[in-house]
């Protein structure tokens, strides 16, 4: 085989080599168990108008890509909600827990699927999201902190839990 | 001289060898993912964290000088590691494959600039360092430097023997929107080069000017779509000179897939303009060192 063949032969190989995988962290209800334990979570419906969205989008700077809402109410107190944030090629899904307050809980990383940048799921940076509220600044090297490395990741989740806030304050809250 | 050229045999078949075996591994060894490649020919400013790596697949198809026949291949595979967050180091070992007829310019007596050619074999090798100064995602803008000396035996137009040494140089600048959905990237390229033809004596010396810029929308999940545009110019006096001895500007479509650890970029790149022209090849076309289009595929693994 001469070195043409053999380096033709080699990319062959490589175009039928495996297929990529994918990381599921956590599913809903896995989540929905550790964020409200022992709680009953009832499915809230909700769609926001185009006058919402707008409004969510001039408070946060973000974009809002979906209307309908995967919202929860916990029986115990407290909302549930599952979100998508862009990863650099697939969708992030996290999933966000406020209190009645509209401060948040907690949040957990659902699906990640990129090859870098997963250190978002570390417990201490997640932890800086506990308390933030829709009034808090919620932007990264402000009040969070960005891990190197990671940082597309880290931009994108924040962005995305700033949002959600607006988003409470502007649909969700009980008024 | 005989013993110069066996050891050159023994390189490239060593640089052959080594390259199928980690083709093959990087297929089958690594997990499959993503990364930010997104151009074929415009670099980003991202780095790798410290500790990734990455191994990429090259393969440039060059042809069409508008007169006989004229194909070349560059192949290249690139490994790339992450140094610091902020600092990238790669090494790059270079393959090219040359099928040449009746596409030389002849003189009076009817002998060809060049030899006919249909000859596959090693390049040469670079190693690079690119050094993020500002990130994209916390910043306004994006900047990173980039170095890359280099070493080259084989000539890119002719295929000739010869011995070349470069430092390519890069300035990257880029700015995304829409929350990084839409990717704008240029890069300022100065190369220098010194390089002497197998048989000759002199040292000759060449600035090549490039400027590059690009743009790449997702379109769906995990793929995307943009524009890539080259203008290239060679001052070959320099630093003696800074007459510009020809430039050419090619435009074309780029597409970028990625998955998780995997992926790959095409971009096809068309020569729209150039200077001078002869003519007898092509009205508005450079095709003395260019051709009349380019296609290069990317193939990248993370680990």
């Amino acid at each position: 085989m001469n070195e043409r063949s053999a380096f033709l032969l080699s990319l062959t190989a490589l175009a039928v080599s495996p297929a990529c995988y994918a990381v599921q962290y956590l599913s809903v209800e896995q989540a929905q168990a550790l964020m409200f334990p022992n709680a009953v979570l009832t499915p809230l419906p909700m769609t926001l108008t185009a006058e919402q969205k707008k409004t969510i989008e001039a408070r946060t700077g973000t974009m809002v890509r979906q209307s309908e809402l995967k919202l929860w109410r916990a029986a115990t107190g407290g909302y549930f909600l599952v979100d998508q944030v862009l990863g650099k090629h697939e969708f992030i899904t996290y999933a966000v827990a406020l209190d009645d307050s509209g401060a948040v809980r907690q949040i957990e990383i659902l699906d990640y699927r990129e090859t870098h940048g997963d250190e978002v799921r570390r417990p201490g940076w997640r932890s800086q999201f506990a308390g933030k509220t829709s009034a808090d600044t919620l932007r990264v090297n402000k009040d969070i902190q960005n891990i190197s490395g990671a940082t597309l990741s880290c931009v994108h989740i924040t962005d995305g839990v700033r949002r959600l806030l607006a988003t409470y304050d502007v649909a969700i809250r009980p008024r | 001289m005989k013993s110069g050229k066996k050891i050159r045999t023994r390189m490239r078949r060593a640089a052959g060898g080594m390259l199928n075996t980690v083709i093959v591994l990087a297929g089958y060894a690594l997990p499959a993912g993503a990364d930010e490649n997104l151009f074929g020919y415009v670099t980003g400013v991202d780095t790798l964290p410290k500790g990734a790596s990455e191994v990429y697949l090259w393969a440039t198809d060059r042809r069409d000088k508008g007169q006989g026949h004229y194909a070349a291949q560059d192949y290249r595979i690139e490994f790339e590691r992450g140094l610091t967050d902020r600092l990238t180091g790669s090494l790059y070992l270079n393959w090219r494959h040359h099928d040449i007829k009746g596409a030389a310019d002849v003189d009076e007596s009817g002998k060809p600039e060049y030899p006919d050619v249909d000859r596959f074999g090693f390049q040469g090798a670079q190693a690079s360092i690119k050094y993020n100064l500002l990130d994209v995602y916390t910043n306004p803008v994006g900047v990173a430097l980039y170095f890359e000396p280099g070493y080259s035996e084989i000539f890119k137009i002719t295929g000739q023997e010869q011995q070349e040494l470069s430092l390519e140089t890069k300035l990257i600048v880029q700015k995304n929107f829409l929350e990084d959905q839409l990717v704008w990237a240029t890069n300022l390229t100065p190369e220098f080069e010194v390089r002497k033809f197998d048989g000759e004596e002199t040292w000759e010396t060449e600035l090549a000017l490039e400027l590059t810029s690009a743009v790449s929308y997702r379109i769906a999940a995990n793929w995307f779509g943009g524009l890539e545009t080259r203008y290239h110019s060679e001052y070959p006096d320099w630093p003696d000179s800074d007459l510009r001895e020809h430039y050419a500007i090619f435009a074309g479509p780029t597409v970028h897939y990625g998955a998780q650890r995997w992926w790959w970029t095409l971009t096809y790149l068309p020569q729209l303009t150039g200077r001078p022209v002869d003519e007898a090849r092509d009205e508005d076309l450079h095709l003395h060192e260019h051709e009349k289009r380019e296609v290069r595929m990317k193939l990248g693994y993370n680990f």
